[in-house]
């Protein structure tokens, strides 16, 4: 199936995001002390669709946000009770703007563990109602390296709409699947011409291709993948995770990290459950109950984030847990590198 | 500023002489000038040591780890990192002999744009309070005056209701993940009411509230111990003005406990820590 | 997601101290009918909240065979744990989501002579087990109990090991690892026992352990000195887990969550996990 692709110029790409501000619940990125976050908006003035790789916090808060009510509660001596929460206010109808491609990409790779076993219904209900534009970046920033792992950047179907500013100054929009097919056959293109794919293809090769050399982080991840397989008991692990100083920031702005806690708050008899993000760099992580920690030292917990992320997910679910943005690297305050962490700690192995 | 040359002189004798088992400096990343903090147990990585306007953050903060803990340890420091290290001394963290510290007369570390951190412009007390080996020229200023940070002034004639809309904002933004706790040289507790897993008193709920009781609960723990070294900052991945909360505390310590300012003299316990009949107590919340 | 972490309600029906420090609860679903659909096999553990301070992992202490109720027995351990014991009294209610993971490999043991080999509170999913296997005798050779305490007051199940104990075609042996001017039984740890008492017939023998992880560790290391295979050694593992729907991340080892690939698994299994547990 062939689906629509439209050409405009810089207006009218404005004119059709606020076209989709002005019809459909639409997030976007929105600046706030500096920092971009997903947030939701009405109208372009807001937000930033081309908000800077370095400074954006990640979509995955929209779908699997920071802390979900899991339920409500009354505990007496009367009696229990638990009760659902009020309507998902995520699972609406809505459009996200301006999302980078690895962000986009970070949710197929999340749908592998949501999908398997018990199915998340809330996830899916939120999946399947968002229609997802994505601009594709014209310039890769120091830490990104997602066109070194095991997706094909240039044709990536994780967006429904793909944005391209093109080589000859003109900005492609173009459908990638039925939902965005679908959504751009609306009058939200109505300041845009439609395209054909002769024309467009030989456009985004060449976008692409200026986008792809512009990459100072290359490595070749099946490498890492096997080398890393074998060398769980390496020292090298303890030398790379010398300097972190286990503040976790990392997972938490990781678009593909999903581990959780489950908390509850309890004021008087009543109360709520939240589910809200963990990290496996925290020393209680796997910290049980009778005082058994089977991760104590920090470069085991380090070990799990790098294994996990490259070799654990890859055997289990087929992907590499990373996609290659970046955003971990940016945030550290010290300034770790996983891309550094992982080919260090291989190119040791090589050398055992 | 650069005391590449010296600091790697340094720590080779110190390696040499078998005083220390690590050094805690700087490296450079590998491909911009921007720094990493490295801790170095062979001494034939003591080349890699660095020095220079980008040695941001606050090494202090690796005393608390095992890779430091019951070891001797070089160490560098600039001013603000030195009066956290006197305040793990003071608190009994570590224990001096085991630390060899290179202090720096520090002119100033820029940030990602290159500009002089906000809290290089408002330092007080540039000079290393504590060393072994003092590199660089004394600011030679013996009184203190009080800087008033820029935001907290401007913050403090904006009216109360907009004041509070200001923080709710800072709150809603925070993820909790508390980086900035890990990331302070003086949270060394290992079990602290603000971490999700161990909270009592908060859970780990991201709500905006419970930001709120936590950025609250550890800015005031901090009270009259915060130095200004802005490693909360540079690990918020929000980007969040943390600084404002701590440098309120500072300033209104500074002017209700004696000039009160945290580390700068060894051996004193703090504001908190001491009790002083002219002490006022009008300005407690 | 969030709709599969809300618990059903179970009743507290009886609640038996069975140590200082060990209780077992007596639960059955509030709403009728709901524990007869509850179906469950021996080494499936549940989430059990005391709503208002948290979730625990507990596995199911009794068999499915035994109709109308299950038991979780609960150590006071952590925060939870100890409110669960400050507060937690018959009639009260509590949260269950369950059962999860998987169980001891029923088909693999039957007609094959039965060892169990449990110390303290491990003795909690060895009991599920246990039950299972003698309300289907027939199904079994041998079998075995080899039970260990730190004193004779911190034995669980104090009257089903009378019971087991009176029972002709089971022989229990019990231990502890200081002497005690009443005990008459063995004195020793676990696997000394194990060696020097018990000494059991390899040949056609399953042997199940649960304990601390010292224990185990050295359970393990003496069954394999006696001649044990390693897959003829099943144990069940202790992780920390959340959800146990296969989500959180917490059980990971390796590549295997435990809750959905566990907490059953023979030493063979183990022995390709990375050394994490």
């Amino acid at each position: 199936m062939s689906f629509s692709t439209f050409v405009t110029d810089k207006a009218g790409l404005q004119k059709f995001y606020e076209a989709i501000m002005a019809s459909q619940e639409t997030y976007a990125p929105v600046e706030k002390f500096g920092k971009f976050d997903f947030k939701r908006v009405s109208a372009l003035a807001e937000c930033d669709p081309e908000s800077p790789i370095a400074k954006t916090m990640s979509i995955k808060p929209l779908f699997f946000p920071r802390t979900a009510k899991v339920m409500k509660f009354v505990a007496t001596s009367a009696g229990t009770d638990v009760s659902e929460v009020d309507e998902d206010p995520l699972a609406v109808k809505r459009v996200i703007l301006g999302v980078k491609h690895c962000d986009a990409r970070s949710l197929q790779v999340l749908d592998k563990v949501y999908n398997w076993d018990y199915i998340d219904t809330d996830y899916q209900n939120r999946r399947q109602n968002t229609v997802i534009i994505s601009t594709r970046c014209d310039k890769a920033d120091t830490h990104c390296f997602c066109t070194s792992l095991d997706y094909d950047v240039e044709n990536l179907d994780a967006m429904d709409i793909l944005v391209v500013h093109g080589t000859d100054g003109k900005e492609y929009i173009k459908a990638r699947t039925e939902k965005g097919n679908e959504l751009l056959s609306s009058d939200v293109t109505r300041h845009a011409s439609p395209v054909t794919e002769e024309i467009t293809a030989p456009v985004l090769k060449s976008q692409y291709a200026s986008f792809a050399a512009s990459f100072r982080l290359k490595m070749n991840y099946k490498e890492v993948n096997e080398k890393l397989s074998k060398i769980f008991d390496t020292p090298e692990f303890e030398n790379v995770s010398g300097n972190c100083v286990s503040c976790n920031t990392c997972a938490f702005v990781c678009p593909t990290c999903h581990c959780f806690k489950i908390s509850d708050e309890k004021i008087k008899d009543t109360g709520v459950r939240y589910k809200s993000y963990d990290s496996c760099n925290n020393g209680y992580f796997t910290l049980m109950a009778g005082g058994h920690n089977p991760r104590p030292a920090k470069y085991r917990r380090w070990r799990q984030r790098a294994m996990h992320k490259f070799v654990y997910y890859k055997e289990r679910f087929g992907e590499n847990l990373c996609v290659g943005c970046g955003k971990c690297t940016i945030s550290c305050p010290v300034n770790i590198s996983i891309f550094e962490v992982v080919n260090q700690v291989s190119a040791a192995a090589m050398q055992e | 500023m650069n005391y590449t040359k010296q600091i790697q002189d340094i720590a080779s004798q110190l390696f040499a002489e078998g005083k220390i088992d690590v050094f805690v400096g700087y490296r450079l990343n590998g491909f911009d000038d921007n720094q990493v903090p490295v801790l170095i147990k062979d001494p034939q990585d003591v080349h890699k040591l660095v020095f220079t306007d980008k040695s941001v953050f606050n090494l202090v903060n690796y005393l608390k780890t095992d890779h430091t803990r019951r070891k001797r340890v070089g160490l560098v420091v600039k001013g603000c990192d030195s009066r956290s290290l006197n305040l793990m001394l003071t608190e009994n963290q570590v224990k001096r002999e085991n630390i060899y510290v290179v202090g720096i007369c520090c002119e100033g570390v820029t940030d990602d744009a290159g500009q002089k951190m906000q809290n290089c412009v408002d330092c007080m007390v540039p000079d290393a309070v504590v060393s072994d080996e003092l590199l660089g020229t004394a600011s030679g200023a013996d009184t203190l005056t009080y800087k008033m940070n820029a935001d907290v002034a401007a913050l403090s004639n904006i009216p109360l209701t907009e004041r509070a809309a200001y923080f709710e904002e800072v709150f809603e933004n925070c993820i909790r993940c508390n980086a900035c706790r890990h990331s302070c040289p003086l949270c060394y507790c290992a079990k602290c009411c603000i971490d999700q897993e161990t909270a009592t008193l908060y859970n780990g709920a991201n709500t905006t509230s419970a930001a709120f009781h936590a950025l609250m609960t550890w800015s005031l723990h901090l009270a009259g111990r915060c130095v200004d070294c802005r490693n909360c900052e540079k690990a918020c991945p929000s980007h969040l003005p943390l600084h404002l909360l701590h440098k309120q505390n500072e300033s209104v310590i500074f002017e209700n406990f004696q000039e009160h300012l945290a580390g700068v003299i060894p051996e004193d316990r703090g504001a908190f820590y001491k009790y002083s009949l002219k002490d006022p107590d009008d300005f407690i919340m | 997601m969030e709709k599969l972490l809300i618990p059903m309600i179970c009743k507290v029906d009886k609640v038996i101290q069975e140590t200082p420090d060990i209780r077992t609860y007596r639960l059955k679903f509030r709403e009728e009918g709901m524990m007869d659909t509850f179906t469950y096999l021996p080494g499936q553990f549940v989430e059990f909240s005391l709503l208002g301070s948290g979730e625990c992992t507990f596995c199911i202490a009794s068999s499915a065979t035994r109709k109308g109720y299950f038991d979780c027995s609960i150590k006071k351990a952590g925060v939870v744990t100890a409110d669960i014991h400050s507060s937690l009294e018959e009639g009260d209610e509590v949260g269950i989501r369950g059962p999860f993971g998987n169980w001891f490999p029923l088909e693999d043991i039957k007609g094959k002579n039965l060892l169990f080999v449990g110390g303290g509170i491990g003795l909690a999913p060895l009991r599920s087990l246990i039950q299972y296997c003698i309300d289907n005798r027939g199904d079994y050779k041998d079998f075995t109990i080899l039970y260990g305490a730190r004193t004779s007051s911190d034995m669980c199940y104090k009257d089903e090991i009378k019971e087991w104990q009176d029972n002709p075609s089971l022989k229990v042996v019990l231990t502890i690892d200081r002497p005690e001017d009443t005990w008459t039984s063995n004195v020793g740890v676990v696997p000394k026992i194990l060696e020097e008492v018990v000494k059991p017939v390899i040949e056609n023998t399953k042997v199940i352990t649960c304990g601390p992880p010292i224990m185990i560790k050295y359970t393990i290391q003496s069954l394999l000195k006696l001649g044990f295979a390693d897959k003829d050694i099943i144990t069940t593992l202790e992780m920390k887990m959340q959800c146990g729907l296969g989500k959180c991340g917490r059980c990971n080892i390796g590549s295997t969550y435990v809750c959905k690939d566990g907490p059953v698994f023979t030493n063979e299994q183990l022995k390709s996990l990375p050394d994490e547990f």
